[in-house]
């Protein structure tokens, strides 16, 4: 890389001739028009979207580089090199399409990058059992185009939709804003194709459940490409919907929409699309609501008669907590701009920095995490903003989505770190969980321990087990080998 | 001149891509660093002078169709990123770093103001005080001269007077390729030999040219003074007047037919003729218009887009092959762009030109 670029967090790389080796012997498995070297493609893959990397590329600064990029186009090929990553000792990032938000994909301590982007079929699709095999390395918003021109819906729809992979959902536990209908892309994953480190490939079985010992396949969800390489997975999928309800119900207070939410999990319901906003986020949002109320944005879908009678079961439950109903416009503005992130790219420019912790709670304390998680980030010095809303509910709890805008000046790495401190101090504090869809990447690795108790200790044990060479995405999930990243 | 604005391309370099799905260049390479964002990012590293012009800067750069399918989900109204991309990569010309495969190209066309060497295909036709300038473009006269031919068919059943003249290249090549001087130089002597022949309506089946006359010439001073037509509007103009009657049988067919349009990226997404070519269509006896799986604004590149498939002539053949997957089978394929049936007919499908089919079935 030219020297104007300076690299942050590199921990260390692969020597030069153990790298050509792997280099040469990786050409025969994938093709030497599979492999890159090009400042380009290496630039391309240092990062994610972690606002940590978008500040340092305001400053000209990169995270780490890796030395080599390849594009396998079949699992045969991915077990190939990650065999040859072993036996070389190289380290191996799995790479999808960037949006992860903690910097899963630094490239740490160099090596290669496996960008599994030509991994994009449909493999089969089932319409008897409503399945479909689909390899990990397919843009989400083209899967469910596909789907649809089959008639079916693959239920998840992410705000990453369309920047973001079928495998990068799976490595991260995923969860699509119509997540309380279909579930996280955990409840999707029927069965997994993977490959470990030492190149074994293993498959299970697409059969609705098992007790046959624990679903090992299952062991790759959410590991973040440091157990090994999820190359293709059998998913669930479902008839595109006869019917669709849209509407919106404001509740003086958060607690009461909470409450009605409760409610309506209880008797049954499964709206597709459950979110309950502050009044802050609700004045964002909807400006004709005004910000002193909380809107609750609700769609229902499936069969009609199925929707009916949800839709009814939710009106009685909001009604009896004094909401007022708003109608279906404002769900059919949020479909509209559900996917707009541009405020992110425009307040960067501004020097902000801005970041959301997305955390998840039980009912009895889903509103005291709301209100500790706020106050902490508010109580960080040059904070603007710590506004929150719930948006996948589940009949013990709900996911809280916190955002957080600060103008700290210069010094915005430390910001950031402080920012993140406080929200975790107050969330642990809480009893809450650290993290409900984004994942662990890098940064959230320090709270890991915290978050596990005596449970990381296993996962350490998983990880020595199957990675004994540690080759695979060195310093994530908190699983060590990370100096210059800290709290 | 176009110049690169800074803010709208860290809009670009800041988001996390949201519009990638709709880029069919990241979609038939999976290579991050041409995904839009990517671009975007090393552009604007480069414009900061973080980073310096390389042959692998620009070709990563360059990989762009200016198809606009980024466009389809941009959540900035003003950002146009294939302009970006393009004003951007222009110093990289003064820097000495070229794009792959084009200088025996940029050679052609300052020697023959054609991308594609002398021409041989020219097809001058003239009537008194013509009303109307035919504008064929580089690619027509060099690949198609049926689809000329077809055009000029049409105007004298219509009882155009019309005229089609020794063209030189619009100028767009020149400026892809980063040489804006030759660029203008071009768009000079159109306007003068444009203004010459006294036409008031200047009609172009080139959407290439068509954008450039419209969304360049008066950034380069040469604003023309003819109203610019594309060919389906005007075609269907004359359609709608009754000069066109389209009720011929064509002898070689049943009485039905299948047909689907792609859609070129200009004309849906720049000028947005999405319902003219499809009115002309479905004027024609018999024929039934099928879509395919990606029509209208959110039509997908064939792979010819910018010059792009003289740089980079494998990719485009991706693309192409991943676009005619999108259209259902057993129909004939009809577009309204020379770079589209190009792009598509090098990969096995026939296909033809709007005006060619038109042709076929007007008295």
């Amino acid at each position: 890389m030219d020297d104007l670029m300076q690299t942050v967090l590199q921990e260390s790389r692969v020597e030069q001739s153990r790298l050509e080796r792997y280099t040469r012997e990786a050409a025969l498995i994938v093709g030497e028009e599979n492999l890159s070297d090009s400042k380009a493609d290496l630039l391309a893959t240092c990062r994610d979207y972690w606002p940590v990397t978008t500040v340092w590329m305001g400053e000209g600064k990169i995270p780490a580089l890796p030395q080599l990029v390849v594009w396998p186009h079949k699992t045969e090929e991915v077990a190939g090199l990650l065999a040859l990553a072993e036996k070389e000792n190289i380290p191996v990032t799995p790479y999808g399409e960037g949006s992860g938000a903690l910097g899963g994909v630094i490239p740490l301590k160099g090596g290669i990058t496996i960008d599994l982007k030509k991994m994009n079929r449909v493999r089969w699709l089932d319409e008897k059992n409503l399945l479909v095999n689909v390899e990990s390395g397919l843009n989400g918003a083209l899967y469910e185009e596909q789907l649809n021109r089959a008639g079916y819906t693959g239920g998840h729809f992410p705000q990453s939709l369309r920047c973001s992979t079928v495998g990068g959902w799976l490595s991260c536990r995923a969860a699509g804003q119509f997540s309380t209908r279909y579930g996280k892309i955990e409840d999707m994953a029927v069965a997994l194709e993977a490959v470990l480190p030492d190149g074994t490939i293993f498959e299970g079985k697409g059969v609705p459940r098992t007790a046959t010992g624990p679903r090992v396949d299952h062991l790759m969800l959410g590991s973040e490409g440091t157990l090994g390489i999820i190359t293709a997975a059998t998913l669930r999928i479902w008839p595109l919907p006869e019917k669709r309800h849209l509407v919106t119900y404001t509740f003086d207070k958060l607690e009461d929409g909470l409450e009605a939410i409760r409610l309506f999990m209880r008797a049954g319901t499964r709206p597709a699309v459950v979110r309950l906003y502050d009044p802050q986020e609700t004045g964002n949002h909807f400006p004709e609501l005004g910000d002193q109320v909380c809107a609750l944005v609700l769609l229902v879908e499936g069969a009609q008669k199925i929707v009916e009678a949800e839709a009814s079961v939710i009106e009685d439950c909001t009604r009896s907590l004094g909401a007022k109903n708003a109608g279906p416009e404002h769900v059919e503005h949020w479909l509209e701009k559900r996917f707009n992130i541009s405020v992110a790219s425009m307040l960067f420019q501004k020097g902000a920095v801005l970041d959301t912790i997305e955390v998840t709670t039980n009912w009895h304390n889903a509103h005291s995490t709301y209100r500790a998680m706020q106050e902490a980030l508010i109580g960080v010095e040059s904070t603007m903003l710590a506004s929150g809303h719930y948006s996948h509910v589940y009949p013990e709890g709900a996911a809280l989505y916190m955002t957080t805008v600060g103008f700290p000046g210069e010094d915005k790495v430390s910001y950031y770190k402080k920012i993140w401190q406080a929200a975790m101090d107050a969330c642990l504090a809480q009893g809450a969980a650290i993290s409900h869809h984004h994942g662990v990447g890098l940064h959230r690795g320090n709270w890991m321990a915290e978050e596990h108790g005596a449970g990381f200790f296993v996962l350490q044990k998983i990880k020595s087990a199957l990675d004994p060479n540690r080759v695979m995405n060195p310093g994530k999930l908190g699983l060590g080998e990370v100096q210059k990243w800290a709290r | 001149m176009g110049q690169v604005n800074m803010e709208q391309l860290l809009n670009c370099a800041y988001c996390p891509n949201m519009c990638r799905n709709e880029c069919p260049v990241v979609q038939a390479l999976g290579r991050e660093a041409v995904a839009p964002s990517g671009k975007a990012r090393t552009a604007a590293l480069i414009g900061q002078g973080y980073l310096e012009w390389s042959e692998e800067m620009l070709e990563a750069v360059a990989n762009c169709l200016a198809c606009r399918g980024c466009t389809i989900h941009c959540p900035f109204d003003e950002l146009n990123l294939c302009d970006e991309l393009l004003f951007s990569r222009i110093p990289a010309r003064n820097k000495g770093v070229s794009l792959p495969g084009i200088e025996p190209y940029l050679n052609n066309l300052r020697k023959y103001s054609s991308p594609y060497g002398q021409k041989t295909g020219s097809v001058i036709k003239r009537h008194q005080d013509p009303e109307v300038l035919v504008f064929n473009g580089c690619t027509s006269l060099a690949n198609n001269p049926a689809s000329i031919e077809a055009a000029a068919s049409l105007l004298e059943k219509a009882g155009v007077s019309f005229c089609m003249i020794e063209e030189d290249c619009c100028g767009y090549p020149a400026e892809a390729w980063g040489d804006l001087e030759l660029a203008c130089q071009l768009a000079c002597e159109n306007k003068r030999k444009f203004t010459e022949t006294g036409a008031s309506i200047l009609v172009t089946n080139c959407p290439e040219c068509w954008s450039v006359f419209n969304n360049r010439y008066p950034g380069w001073e040469q604003t023309l003074p003819l109203q610019i037509m594309d060919g389906p509007s005007y075609f269907l103009q004359l359609i709608r007047e009754g000069r066109l009657k389209p009720d011929l049988e064509d002898p070689g067919a049943g009485n039905e037919f299948k047909v689907s349009y792609h859609d070129p990226c200009i004309w849906a997404r720049t000028a947005e003729k999405i319902d003219e070519p499809r009115e002309i269509l479905r004027s024609i006896p018999g024929l039934l218009l099928k879509e395919p799986a990606a029509f209208g604004t959110g039509t997908r590149c064939c792979g010819g887009g910018s010059m792009f498939q003289l740089s980079f002539p494998g990719t485009a053949s991706a693309i192409a092959r991943r676009r005619l997957d999108e259209f259902p089978g057993n129909t004939s394929i009809v577009t309204a762009c020379p770079f589209c049936r190009e792009g598509l007919l090098q990969n096995g499908y026939p296909v033809k030109e709007l005006v060619e089919l038109l042709d076929q079935y007007c008295k």
